[in-house]
């Protein structure tokens, strides 16, 4: 059965002599796989308040021209 | 059989479906990174040669073999685009190539910071990293070519045919270790026979981490090619039905 590598805390941390090597490899991969789970969540949000805004204007603009519609002599 | 790949290409169809896989895809990529990466950090014993750098295997080898399959799967889209112009397969063969330059690129900067205290030096013009090297700008060439021409059909096209030519390169980078005499050790075979077994404590993370990051990477590509289907779709009512009710 396979145990755990290291006595202390401060053994962990420190690798060996390859400190830097092997904790930029996991930081490295730690920002890899955040920026491409969170990249495209922000997008889809971005996405969807657009057309939210998009969509309530052109309610806004249906309502107002059907409005004009109902009371043609306002347009003067 | 041929309604399924109608439907398969029915980017709805593909929108709700994905949405049923994700969360289950989220639970196997976490038990199965969390397991990978406890066991490639802490119950791993060091190498006699190379120390704790053994570790950075366990992140090098999932992604850089993840990254080959990133150029395949865009020349299979880019062909179902050009024969039979399914919109769905044009939108996964965009949607790969920045996520095949990220894995690329990330291989690239992994094998370097290993190779710096176990060859001695960050980077040599050998077939493997060279080829792999080459890679990294094709998914850079494939995105900057999209990009740049107006036409989303001829942009379509176009990209096609760029990773159709480029997959070519794949092979390459595969057996450019075994072609020619490189500084990039070939691929270990696990063996495990009777007279020299691979320690399974070595290749049992790594069969773990590959599955991980596998996931890891489905679910980044669904990701994308869901936010493709909503923006290039936005105009029908389903898209506007679920951005109200968002």
């Amino acid at each position: 059965m396979p145990t755990v590598q290291f006595s202390s805390l401060a053994e962990f941390l420190q690798m060996g002599n390859y400190t830097f090597h092997v904790w930029t490899v996991y930081l490295l991969f730690a920002v890899f796989i955040s920026y491409n789970l969170l990249l495209p969540r922000l997008q889809r949000q971005q996405f969807i308040r657009e057309q939210k805004r998009r969509a309530s204007r052109d309610a806004e603009l249906a309502a107002r021209s059907q409005q004009q519609a109902g009371n043609p002599q306002e347009l003067d | 059989m041929w309604l399924w790949f109608s439907k398969l290409g029915s980017p709805r169809w593909f929108y709700e479906l994905s949405d049923k896989w994700l969360p289950w895809l989220y639970g196997a990529m976490i038990v199965l990174g969390l397991m990978g990466l406890s066991a490639a950090l802490l119950l791993v014993p060091a190498d006699y040669q190379q120390g704790h750098t053994i570790r950075i295997m366990y992140i090098h080898v999932p992604v850089a073999s993840i990254s080959l399959a990133c150029f395949p799967l865009m020349a299979v889209a880019g062909t179902i685009t050009l024969v039979w112009k399914m919109k769905l397969a044009d939108m996964v063969a965009k949607c790969v190539a920045p996520i095949g330059a990220w894995f690329t690129g990330l291989a690239l900067a992994t094998g370097a910071i290993w190779g710096e205290p176990i060859w001695g030096t960050w980077w040599a013009w050998d077939a493997r990293l060279t080829s792999m090297l080459i890679q990294f700008f094709l998914f850079v060439g494939v995105i900057a070519l999209r990009s740049a021409i107006e036409s989303p059909d001829a942009a379509a096209k176009a990209c096609a045919v760029l990773a159709i030519v480029g997959a070519i390169n794949v092979p390459i980078i595969k057996y450019s270790v075994e072609w020619w005499n490189t500084l990039h050790q070939p691929a270990s075979r696990i063996s495990t026979d009777a007279i020299a077994p691979n320690p399974p404590e070595i290749w049992v993370p790594l069969l773990i981490m590959i599955g991980a990051v596998y996931i890891f990477f489905v679910i980044t590509l669904l990701l994308r090619t869901r936010n493709e289907i909503l923006v290039r779709e936005r105009r029908s009512q389903w898209v506007k039905d679920l951005v109200a009710n968002a």
